[in-house]
């Protein structure tokens, strides 16, 4: 499933309330991190606070980094989003571990 | 002494070429062998493969690896096994393979794993076709990790699995998702045959250390929970690297 096939948030859908509930948008949002081929990200954290959204985490590379941009703005078009990924810088160990 | 270095969930990419293969130069001062835990690409497609395979080849040391659930996503496995071992990696999956360390040997059996749970608080192959053919895919993975490792004739073994075997290289994970984090059978197999070590991955929030029902070291080395980009570890006769002189073997720039 790509980004695009992900419906974009609808109001007023049975609870009568305006705005998509945050707990089904933070999945949402999940999905298309997990399902666009730009990203294939699984271990992003995701809050949502009102029209916010914040998303925090390690990702592998920085070009995986600025396209959570590009897709949160197709997923959720007019939320206000906080892209605080960081980009994972790892070096080698400083150790070695003698097993008993 | 016989020197593992390991790592896991690399997620390779075209948009990663560059990032391993400075970790390799010299490489083979630290370590005797380098295991991969699954997960070594993104989606699993041949194009992902090949920026790992180029990173990979002509490594200075032997490199072992299983594949794990991101290197399906793409339902060309076979495509992505044939491409790391035409750049000379020796993937594994229900099979075991010896490597020389000087006048030691060191066997090492391979299987991606699956899920299940965890014993008490787990999966049972009952009901729904599709609930009986996950924790049976789990059963057969074990059993045919467990014959790998039998099979293996060498006075020290390695388990290398992309799955976790035990909850404890778990923790930080939320423990509802530990059914699809990995399987208790993964560790009776391992338990009833005997190992050194259980290498593991796909576990990304949770913690390196672990051990099994039967007193086996179980290490989670996904990069995000090792905080580098492999770890190693060492076991039998022989002097070990102490911190000091290990950290001398780093690269200037680190």
């Amino acid at each position: 499933m790509a980004s695009e096939e992900l419906r974009p948030a609808q109001a007023g859908q049975g609870s009568g309330s305006n705005e998509e509930p945050p707990h089904y948008v933070v999945q949402r949002v999940r999905e298309a991190l997990a399902h666009d081929e730009r990203v294939s990200e699984l271990e992003v954290k995701v809050k949502v606070f009102g029209r916010k959204v914040f998303l925090t985490g390690p990702v592998s590379t920085e070009a995986r980094h600025d396209a959570i941009d590009a897709v949160l703005s197709e997923v959720l078009p007019g939320y206000e989003v906080h892209n605080e990924t960081q980009v994972a810088r790892l070096d080698a160990p400083d150790d070695v571990e003698r097993l008993s | 002494m016989i020197r593992v270095a390991a790592t896991g969930d690399l997620h390779f990419g075209p948009d990663s070429a560059g990032s391993f293969r400075p970790h390799l130069e010299g490489l083979e001062q630290k370590a005797d062998v380098l295991l991969l835990a699954g997960d070594l690409t993104k989606l699993g497609t041949p194009e992902e493969a090949r920026a790992l395979a180029e990173e990979l080849a002509g490594a200075p040391l032997p490199v072992i690896g299983v594949l794990g659930n991101h290197d399906y996503q793409s339902d060309r496995p076979d495509e992505v096994r044939a491409l790391l071992e035409e750049a000379g990696v020796h993937m594994l999956e229900g099979e075991g393979t010896v490597v020389e360390i000087g006048d030691e040997q060191l066997g090492v059996a391979g299987v991606k794993g699956f899920g299940g749970g965890f014993a008490g608080k787990c999966a049972t192959d009952f009901g729904e076709p599709e609930m009986k053919a996950f924790v049976r895919h789990t059963k057969d993975v074990s059993e045919r990790l467990r014959e790998a490792l039998a099979a293996l004739d060498t006075r020290r073994r390695v388990a290398l699995l992309h799955y976790a075997p035990v909850k404890e290289t778990l923790f930080g994970e939320p423990p509802e998702i530990y059914g699809f984090l990995g399987s208790y059978l993964l560790a009776e197999a391992v338990d009833a045959v005997g190992a050194d070590l259980i290498l593991h991955g796909h576990a990304h929030r949770g913690a390196e250390k672990g051990m099994t029902p039967g007193g086996i070291h179980v290490r989670n080395v996904a990069q995000h929970v090792i905080g580098a980009a492999y770890a190693v570890y060492c076991f039998g006769d022989g002097d070990d690297l102490r911190t000091g002189e290990f950290a001398a073997l780093q690269p200037a720039t680190h």
